[in-house]
């Protein structure tokens, strides 16, 4: 373990951790609280990162007046251009990630909306293969669209905070924003969910006919839904591409919206606790892998094949001891339990 | 009596099945009115086109609203509820994950906690939450099922569910409710003691009920009048006793 950077390796997890952590609680919001089957989570993750990708590096190009219809960003010149300009105006940056994450946030929303609204009526099965498909159709566009440099994708793009000198104070302020809207997910997911909104979300996921005849609107309310966790993942998505400073479709393959799946099948279905466990036992193997297996010079396994073998088999073992996750779901905790409780207290006096 | 539901000559087919034919029928305000037929007669098909899940193929549903008679055929299951119609069914459906008290806590219309913005202030519907939740302990008490409060519904018998489902509508200002088979799968002191509540909430509530039922001994007892479905047309209607001593019912349920 010669020369293992474990700082480094701390900031690497938790980031990830704190982006797929986001992923996965919106994830559970819509389909382990409320049932939809969100096949489709990667197309509002990659919407949103591609959102702030491209208007980040536009907008750069632009403002310090390089005329991107001769040089595009995502040509060779413009590359360079992002990396020479990128970092010189700390508000500029810093105000093209508020931005980023308000657009991401609105163009993905109203795209889960729009993409569900109309599909909500039929069954589970096809709501989810219809989103599957639309993340298919979403990436084979993005590899042949130009302007968002089609399979290159967008590289060397600015970062929010690319004008702090020191890589790992950059690296912990940057970690600091991850987990700063990964608390604030938290804050709002779990409100959502013990509230009256939560116990009707459950009702329809239970029983969609009878929540019919008790006047609830079922497609509309699922729609609502998704659009709250699409938008939240759109912003997951800002996150991910100012980590990683590029873009490309090849990075939101169907298997990205599995991998939050399992996440939240891990720890536990309806439990936003067991959300945050399960993102941080898969994106610790995933970060392990990539650390470790170099260092050891396997080259014989590639670390993206064993990081599949060992989340299934780790699934696998989860539900056969306890079938509902590590964490099930808790019962909702609103006024009403108070009441009750006073009331049986009030009783046995 | 003025009517608070009439079904007016209506049809609704399934291909070649005519499962309703031309069906006109009057439910009076406060009344307890029986549907009978033998299986396949179109009994639940009428509650389906009633309650919004079938648009009928010919004729309309009125209901009443103050003082007119309103056209409801067509509309959404849950627009038809918000008019005051409460629907259960042959075999119940309840939230399994959810506790009996959370169950009639899902009914109310209008809950302010059930807006997303709302919902994250906790502040904006914990009173309204608390003032149903006392709302919902006092019909668990009128109805013995306080002690079940925080029971999963897996816990409660057949006829504690059976109860469950139709006491949930009165967490709303029902008008009309329609029973499908409320006394199936229960013992026959149990039912008779549903139908007993049933007559009550109709006392008490000032409710509507519409109710279909194969067990003709218990609902005879309870009805003030008793409309006979078969092959989707009306065979018989009147007085339980006339229906019952009526040989065309005679004939088609013991089908000669």
């Amino acid at each position: 373990m010669i020369g293992f950077d474990i700082v480094g390796f701390m900031i690497s997890w938790l980031t990830l951790f704190g982006i797929y952590a986001i992923l996965a609680l919106t994830l559970n919001l819509e389909s382990g609280t409320a049932g939809i089957t969100n096949f489709g989570k990667v197309v509002f993750y990659g919407v949103g990162a591609y959102v702030s990708a491209t208007l980040t590096a536009y907008l750069i190009l632009i403002l310090n007046g390089v005329d991107v219809s001769e040089t595009p960003p995502y040509g060779i010149r413009g590359i360079i251009l992002l990396g020479e300009l990128g970092n010189k105006n700390p508000l500029l940056n810093i105000g093209l990630l508020v931005l980023s994450l308000v657009i991401a946030f609105a163009v993905s929303g109203v795209l889960g909306y729009l993409l569900t609204y109309p599909i909500l009526r039929v069954g589970p099965a096809f709501v989810g293969f219809t989103l599957l498909s639309s993340g298919e159709l979403l990436r084979i566009f993005l590899q042949h669209y130009e302007p968002v440099g089609a399979s290159k994708g967008l590289m060397a793009i600015p970062t929010p905070f690319g004008w702090i000198a020191d890589s790992r104070l950059r690296e912990v302020t940057y970690l600091g924003l991850v987990l700063g809207l990964l608390a604030v997910t938290y804050v709002v997911t779990h409100r959502l969910v013990n509230s009256p909104l939560g116990r009707t979300l459950r009702a329809l996921r239970d029983d969609e006919i009878a929540a019919l005849c008790l006047g609830k609107h079922v497609p509309r309310i699922k729609a609502t839904i998704l659009f709250i966790g699409s938008g939240v993942a759109g912003m997951a998505g800002v996150l991910l591409t100012y980590y990683l400073t590029s873009v490309n479709p090849n990075m939101f393959v169907p298997a990205v919206t599995f991998n939050v799946w399992a996440m939240i099948i891990l720890g536990g279905f309806g439990n936003l606790k067991g959300s945050l466990l399960g993102a941080s036992v898969i994106t610790f193997v995933d970060r392990v892998l990539t650390f470790v297996t170099p260092q050891l010079g396997i080259a014989a396994i590639s670390p993206d094949y064993l990081r599949w073998v060992i989340v299934g088999l780790l699934i696998v073992v989860v539900l056969l001891v306890n079938p509902r996750g590590l964490l099930p779901e808790k019962p909702i905790r609103t006024p009403a339990v108070d009441v009750i409780l006073e009331e049986f207290r009030g009783e046995s006096k | 009596m003025s009517s608070m539901l009439e079904v007016r000559d209506v049809a609704k087919y399934f291909g070649g099945v005519k499962a309703l034919d031309g069906v006109s029928l009057t439910v009076p305000e406060k009344g307890l009115i029986g549907l009978i037929g033998p299986n396949g007669s179109g009994k639940t098909t009428l509650f389906n086109v009633i309650t919004g899940f079938y648009v009928p193929d010919r004729g309309s549903v009125l209901f009443r609203e103050s003082n007119d008679l309103v056209r409801i055929d067509g509309l959404n299951p849950n627009e038809v509820f918000k008019r005051g119609i409460v629907r259960t069914f042959q075999i119940p459906r309840l939230f399994n994950s959810l506790t009996v008290l959370e169950n009639l806590l899902v009914t109310p219309l209008g809950q302010r906690g059930e807006n997303p913005v709302r919902a994250l202030l906790r502040n904006s519907w914990s009173a309204q939450e608390r003032e149903l939740a006392k709302k919902a302990i006092e019909l668990l008490k009128a109805f013995n099922m306080l002690r079940y409060a925080n029971s999963k519904i897996s816990e409660l018998s057949a006829a504690h569910i059976k109860m469950l489902e139709t006491i949930r509508g009165l967490m709303t200002p029902a008008k009309l409710y329609l029973l499908d088979e409320p006394a199936a799968g229960v013992d026959y002191l149990m039912a008779k003691e549903l139908f007993t509540y049933v007559r009550r909430l109709r006392d008490e509530h000032n409710l509507t009920f519409f109710i279909i039922e194969h067990r003709l001994e218990i609902l005879m007892e309870y009805v003030d009048y008793v409309y006979v479905l078969h092959n989707g047309k009306l065979l018989s209607e009147g007085k339980p006793q006339e229906v019952i001593s009526d040989p065309k019912v005679i004939e088609a349920y013991i089908g000669v």
